[in-house]
């Protein structure tokens, strides 16, 4: 346990300098927007017509932009890592439960695309494996390679046609119905099923061939017991490895997914809020991007320390 | 007394046709340990799974396969499979391998007893635990495999086997990877299992567990019985040429040249107090060195002495931790080379060698022709140029390693255990080159092996490495160092 404590620790401090970095480069986006910062944001926030001097002035005291650098980036910087992100320079509404929201609906899309990639992936990797180099594993590898090659947004594209437009099974974009999850959750799953699959089948392979698997066997174990006690455990490390970085690489992947299918997630928030310059928001998704992926990682890593003791004692 | 096991002029042939054995027959009594003895393709691991039953698919057996009264070449194979952990058991080659790295040692005993021999929980943890006290793995069984030395691995699998406890017990390369002191260990255990009233077939390369487990020998090559005996009479006087060519391959028999006046000339290499630790482990305590031209240093440890680390130091391959390496100055840093433990490692695998040569050749300006007069010398057929590394041996192949180290006229040669992949008369014919290469280069060579023979048959001066640190081993002609 002292293992997975550790590594628990090691992540927890990248939080720390992923929340650091993050509000570094916000601090410097929020003072390289062209022209006066303050008039600037004034005139986002109330429209053109409506910006004056007074205005302007009221955004700079309100948003700190005024004295020396440094004291002010620490300043920014503390706001960050006490969660205080600001208000949004576009609706002036707080930053952070908006964010909420937005996270609550990627963490769903990304947990639902999952959810359809292991049972779409890992049977056929694992068949591929028990027969490498046979039609299954022939078919699994091309049919692999087809979905990593195309970019998810022509493969969303291709979905939305099919099950929307000539099926008509389920709707093409939006949130309103449950059913909208799935088309998006659908594009996002087939690219992590087919990485996926290929890992259960390398894993599967390498196990199968395992001097400890053979030994398993020679013990006189009936094949189930060889499966269940030697195989599937050791089968399974490198596989959780890859799928937790894939869970936490489909927060970020969600980016073009979500705006394609306008589901209301994070990387949907991010680009909308890139258009609109709107840096606290811009700040805040990162944030929140970074952050995640760095707590899918330390689940990722405690599981497989869980499943290898190697790995929890820090052998490997 | 009837055999446990018996073969009978067994062949074997893959999918076209090439026979891989040719008329094999053996027969395993209780208590007497028979050992099969060859080198690489002699066959001698098929005759094993063929005992077993387990010969891979695509290959061809005739003859006669009798265990315990099942014929194993004609039985299906779930009859053949039921058999495994209860009439026969194998000890693999390298059990640090074989042992599942992500289970408990005394699950991996106990399951044994609860699967296959059907025991309730509990009395199959009490009778794992028995095991393990018997061969010294006394609270061992919370361990999971990396945290066993390699010496423990080996007996926790034997702790398995003898869960098990099959009337048919064979071992597949037992010794391979071992040092002598360990070699000797896991031999003495198996003659253990056999007098127990166990049936052992062990098979081998090492004439040296033939000469330890003792009972009766058989000699094969390229698929055939060469010779077949008790090991007393084999190994002590042979009637075949193969079989007399096999024993003087021994180290320990070779004929040892006189010893050069002793090496003058400036050091090329001198370690000064030289330390180093890995993974907080103190390796290397301190340890000097002088090398100088033309004479081959052996240096002597088991697996895990640090012996490799401190050739790598010397060639600056990895950072000391304190200490102080002096070179020959004004030498070129190519001049200071390493001969690879393991050839197939050294090479590009899709490269062919003439390739590899051709960009040696290139680098250095070496003219090609120079390649040729040295393959002369170290025997390498010129058609060999044209393979890829896994098509010709491995001996072939570090004779190709030798090549290439000794074209680049080294002044210093770090030979890490250059012949410990290779089988015996292959070794006996690589290893001298060594010799050859310091004698006719002028070139320090420093050996590093855990064979106490060989180093003795090789080396001007033998050091031993231990806890640490670097001594004089001297020589003691016909034993082990007692390492």
């Amino acid at each position: 346990m002292m293992g997975v404590v550790r590594i628990l620790l090691a992540r927890l401090a990248q939080a720390g300098f992923v929340a650091v970095l993050v509000g570094t480069v916000g601090f410097a986006l929020m003072h390289s927007l062209p022209g006066d910062p303050a008039f600037r944001i004034a005139a986002e926030r109330y429209g053109p017509d409506m910006v004056d001097a007074a205005a302007a002035e009221a955004v700079r005291a309100e948003l700190g932009l005024d004295g020396p650098v440094l004291p002010r980036l620490l300043r920014w910087l503390g706001r960050v890592i006490t969660l205080n992100l600001g208000h949004s320079l576009v609706s002036g509404a707080p930053v952070l439960p908006e964010l909420l929201d937005h996270l609550a609906h990627t963490a769903m899309l990304a947990a639902m695309a999952l959810a359809l990639a292991l049972p779409l992936g890992l049977p056929l990797g694992v068949l591929a494996g028990l027969r490498p180099g046979g039609a299954v594993d022939r078919v699994v590898l091309l049919g692999a390679v087809l979905l990593r090659a195309v970019p998810p947004y022509a493969l969303g594209l291709a979905l939305m046609v099919v099950f929307a437009l000539h099926l008509g099974w389920l709707p093409p974009a939006g949130f309103e119905s449950p059913a909208a999850i799935l088309l998006p959750a659908l594009t996002l799953a087939l690219g992590v099923a087919a990485l996926g699959g290929r890992v259960a089948r390398d894993a599967v392979m390498a196990v199968e061939a395992s001097p400890f698997l053979r030994f398993a066997r020679w013990k006189g174990l009936s094949e189930a017991a060889v499966v269940r006690r030697h195989g599937l455990r050791n089968a399974s490390i490198p596989v959780v490895a890859v799928l937790g970085l894939q869970f936490a690489a489909l927060l970020e992947g969600a980016v073009v997914v979500e705006s394609l299918f306008s589901w209301p997630g994070l990387g949907h928030a991010l680009v909308h809020a890139i258009f609109a310059r709107d840096v606290p928001m811009v700040q805040g998704a990162a944030l929140a991007l970074g952050l995640g992926f760095v707590l899918l990682n330390a689940l990722a890593d405690a599981l497989a320390a869980l499943l290898d003791p190697r790995r929890a004692r820090g052998t490997l | 007394m009837t055999a446990a096991l018996l073969v009978e002029d067994l062949h074997v042939a893959d999918a076209k046709g090439t026979p891989l054995l040719r008329g094999a027959s053996l027969q395993a009594r209780p208590g007497v340990p028979l050992t099969v003895l060859g080198e690489t393709g002699s066959g001698k691991s098929l005759v094993l799974l063929a005992v077993l039953g387990a010969l891979p698919p695509g290959l061809q057996a005739q003859g006669r396969v009798a265990l315990a009264g099942t014929e194993m070449l004609v039985a299906p194979p779930q009859a053949r499979r039921r058999l495994w952990g209860r009439t026969v058991s194998v000890l693999p080659q390298e059990p640090f391998l074989a042992l599942d790295p992500t289970m408990r040692a005394l699950s991996q005993v106990a399951e044994t007893y609860r699967l296959v021999r059907g025991f309730p929980r509990p009395r199959a943890q009490a009778e794992a635990e028995a095991r393990l006290r018997e061969l010294g793995l006394e609270g061992t069984g919370t361990r999971f495999p990396f945290q066993l030395s390699g010496g423990m691995a080996q007996r926790l699998a034997l702790a398995i086997l003898r869960a098990a406890d099959t009337p048919v017990l064979l071992a597949d390369e037992p010794t391979k990877g071992l040092d002598a002191p360990r070699r000797d260990e896991a031999a003495r255990r198996l003659r253990d299992e056999a007098e127990r009233g166990r049936a052992v077939v062990t098979v081998t390369h090492d004439v040296a567990v033939a000469r330890a487990l003792g009972g009766d020998v058989l000699i094969l090559r390229e698929g055939a019985v060469v010779e077949h005996g008790p090991a007393a009479q084999v190994l002590a006087s042979p009637s075949h040429a193969y079989s007399r060519a096999l024993l003087a391959a021994e180290p320990s028999r070779w004929t040892r040249p006189a010893r050069p006046p002793s090496p003058s000339g400036p050091p090329v290499m001198e370690a000064v107090a030289l330390r180093k630790s890995l993974g907080g482990r103190p390796l290397l305590r301190e340890v000097s060195l002088t090398l100088r031209p033309g004479e081959l240093v052996a240096v002597l440890g088991s697996s895990g002495s640090g012996k490799t680390t401190l050739g790598d130091l010397l060639l600056g391959l990895m950072r000391t931790d304190g200490g102080e390496v002096r070179r020959l100055p004004g030498v070129a840093p190519w001049r200071f080379t390493k001969l690879w433990q393991d050839p197939p490692a050294a090479f590009v695998p899709h490269q062919r060698l003439r390739q590899g040569l051709d960009v040696l050749s290139r680098r250095h300006g070496i003219p090609f022709a120079r390649f040729g007069s040295g393959m002369e010398r170290l025997g390498l057929a010129p058609a060999l140029l044209d393979r890829l590394p896994a098509e010709i041996s491995g001996g072939e192949l570090q004779r190709f390693a030798l090549l290439r180290a000794l074209s680049l006229d080294p002044v210093f040669l770090f030979a890490d255990e250059p012949t410990s992949r290779l089988d015996p008369l292959t070794q006996a014919t690589v290893a001298p080159m060594l010799r050859e290469a310091a004698r006719s280069k002028g070139a320090a060579v420093l050996l590093v092996t855990h064979d106490p023979d060989l180093a003795d048959a090789l080396a001007d001066r033998v050091l031993r490495l231990h806890e640490g640190r670097l001594a004089s081993a001297g020589c003691h002609p016909g034993g082990p160092l007692g390492l």
